[in-house]
């Protein structure tokens, strides 16, 4: 079959914006991966090339100030607050989806327009909140912020999914003997996958990712998560980049690693075709 | 095995008056089919035995429990779907057996269960698939055995049947009908199809506008229909209608005569109604098969259909127009037995036999029907 000449130079000019775009993307990353296996001279010397010896020094270096604790509190972090939102916005999605009262229906505006308040608008007196709950310095305080965060914006998200979910499934499981938990937990949840796997994504990366409540809540060296552990590889005086950089490229490979697994359902959810 | 009573049945929805004090007693291990037309509260009324709407007014038991405010868990009931319903993430057997684990029945007890009512239905080889792996056919049965499995006190079907091509259907009828035998079970089954009703029945509910019009063995109601819907709705092709006049009261004997018809016709009244008054309008009612070829009255063919068993005909017979016809001009239909070559636009002369009509007044109650006797 021959493609007409037309068409082919469209889809040409699509591909080549396409491949562009995605080098404009990969830059930074490649940049990054490749950053950390030069000589703190050689990235000031020769920004763009490529490492002269491909050692593995400055991941010893980031590993050696504590790189091992912090993806701990990461993992602890995000693993924590997205099972917590995952759970929690189900719940309330679901019950907010199959209620017909004119307060739930206020109940689901209040959640969006939460969605909408910026996180920094609130960030002092949520400070003074988690201080006086006794929670600073705390990986389970901070799982509760973080949920918070992410609860808005998941509730939203699974309320449109169950929207549409067949009405006679939940009916079959009733009659089957299911009282409403048990119709949520044994047959909403389990055929929820694609709409759990794009909210879990979406909120890892974020939680993963997060900085600033990070920096203002978590100061002690043990406690912090990734993000502002590798902080500690810039000095008063100097900067060990090629740690930093390694210390970001091994933070970047689990997230990395998640979408990748979940990147089949994170794409049919979000296609409209998880149901 | 338990016997099912509605007493004075209400389903309102705000202003809408969906079930208007429906009474009926379901004697165990009857096969009662719901029939009516669409939005006659067939579904809503099956959904309110089950527990998946609630009652407005009145009173349900299943034996000897009340069941009105009892929620769907604990009715006893089984319900199949429509579409199915299985649950996708579960294999065969989990779908069957899920209402035995949710029960926390013993694992060993759960397989038997499941395996004996995949044999009575023949699919213990798809056991172990997923339901996406299914056809129509073979979902609708593991949907019939999910409701078996848990060997529930009353069946309800809504619809089953119409998602499945009619090869099937009319094989799963048998098989429904076969099932019902074997498990001796009481059953309520809603459908809009009448010969699902006709065949598989042992007492047919006809609803219309919420109410109940008429119930009865289906030979009951497709000979003494109480009511002109009763009459219109059963039968397939739909009986032809008249409207005409009384023009003479004498006794039990009613004569009528109807536009277009050359004589006047008479007829017996039945023992417990009341005649009505010289002058009213009737309505007279001849099922197609009552149409014989031969007679008095002139009609020409507007159309042919032959089904090979029995051919229909389309008859235009000028003033004497059918009302509420099965075509929208008014022609007569005609059920003649076997076959028969006719041309469109010849002229036939038709009758019936006069104990072979049925006359309703205005309101659409009963005044005549024929004295058939069913033949043992």
């Amino acid at each position: 079959m021959t493609t007409a000449p037309r068409f082919r130079a469209v889809q040409l000019l699509l591909y080549g914006g396409v491949g562009l775009w995605s080098a404009f993307v990969l830059m930074p990353i490649a940049w990054m991966v490749f950053a950390a296996f030069k000589t703190r001279r050689e990235i000031f010397t020769d920004p763009l090339g490529m490492p002269q010896t491909w050692t593995f020094d400055s991941f010893e270096r980031a590993w050696g100030v504590g790189l091992g604790q912090f993806m701990f509190n990461s993992i602890v972090v995000t693993t924590g607050a997205v099972f917590i939102i995952i759970l929690v916005s189900g719940l309330a999605a679901y019950a907010i989806a199959r209620s017909t009262s004119m307060w739930m229906k206020l109940l689901y505006l209040l959640i969006v327009a939460g969605f909408a308040v910026p996180n920094t608008a609130v960030i002092v007196p949520l400070y003074q909140m988690v201080t006086a709950a006794n929670f600073s310095n705390s990986l389970f305080g901070i799982i509760w912020v973080y949920a918070a965060y992410g609860i808005p914006f998941t509730t939203i998200l699974f309320f449109s999914f169950f929207l549409d979910f067949p009405r006679e499934l939940e009916e079959a499981a009733r009659l089957d003997g299911c009282r409403p938990w048990a119709v949520f937990f044994r047959v909403v949840m389990p055929l929820s996958g694609p709409a759990i796997a794009s909210a879990a994504i979406f909120q890892a990366v974020f939680i993963w990712n997060e900085f600033l409540l990070a920096l203002l809540l978590l100061t002690q060296p043990d406690r912090k998560t990734l993000p502002v552990g590798i902080l500690q590889l810039q000095g008063e005086f100097t900067s060990d980049w090629p740690a930093v950089m390694a210390g970001l490229s091994i933070a970047t490979m689990p997230i990395i690693l998640i979408f990748l697994l979940l990147q089949r359902s994170f794409v049919r959810s979000l296609a409209g075709l998880g149901k | 095995m338990a016997d099912l009573t509605l007493d004075a049945v209400e389903k309102y929805y705000g202003a809408y008056h969906a079930i208007k004090g429906v009474s009926l007693k379901v004697e165990p291990g009857e096969f009662i089919v719901m029939v009516g037309p669409s939005g006659c509260g067939k579904s809503t009324l099956l959904r309110a035995i089950a527990g998946l709407e609630t009652i407005s007014s009145g009173k349900m038991t299943i034996g000897e429990r009340d069941m009105t405010h009892e929620p769907p868990w604990d009715r006893g009931v089984a319900m199949v779907f429509q579409n199915y319903a299985l649950y996708p993430h579960m294999s065969v057997r989990d779908n069957m057996g899920f209402a035995l684990k949710v029960a926390r029945c013993p694992k060993a007890e759960i397989r038997e269960a499941v395996e004996n009512a995949a044999k009575t239905l023949r699919i213990t080889e798809h056991l172990d698939k997923k339901p996406r792996a299914l056809s129509g056919g073979q979902k609708q049965r593991v949907a019939i055995g999910r409701a078996i499995t848990r060997a529930p006190d009353v069946f309800l079907f809504d619809e089953p049947l119409s998602n499945l091509d009619a090869a099937l259907r009319s094989q799963m009828r048998v098989e429904l009908g076969r099932l019902h035998k074997q498990l001796d079970a009481t059953m309520v089954y809603v459908t809009h199809d009448q010969t699902e009703a006709m065949t598989m029945a042992s007492r047919i509910v006809v609803l219309n506008e919420g109410k109940i019009e008429q119930v009865g063995t289906p030979l009951e109601l497709y000979n003494h229909p109480e009511s002109l819907f009763v009459a219109g709705f059963l039968g397939s092709p739909k009986m032809n209608f008249f409207d005409g006049k009384i023009v003479d009261v004498a006794g039990k004997a009613l004569t009528v005569a109807v536009p277009g018809m050359p004589t006047p016709i008479t007829l017996t009244l039945d023992d417990d109604v009341q005649a009505p008054a010289f002058d009213s309008t009737v309505r007279l009612g001849v099922r197609p098969e009552a149409v014989r070829v031969g007679g008095d009255i002139p009609a020409s063919i507007a159309l042919v259909e032959s089904l090979g068993n029995q051919t229909l005909l389309y008859l235009d017979a000028g003033a004497l127009n059918c009302v509420e016809a099965e075509s929208s001009d008014g022609f007569i239909t005609a059920q003649l037995p076997s076959q028969h070559r006719y041309t469109l636009g010849d002229t036939v002369q038709i009758s019936w036999s006069p104990d072979m009509l049925y006359l309703f007044d205005t309101s659409g109650r009963r005044l005549c029907t024929p004295r058939l006797a069913v033949a043992k």
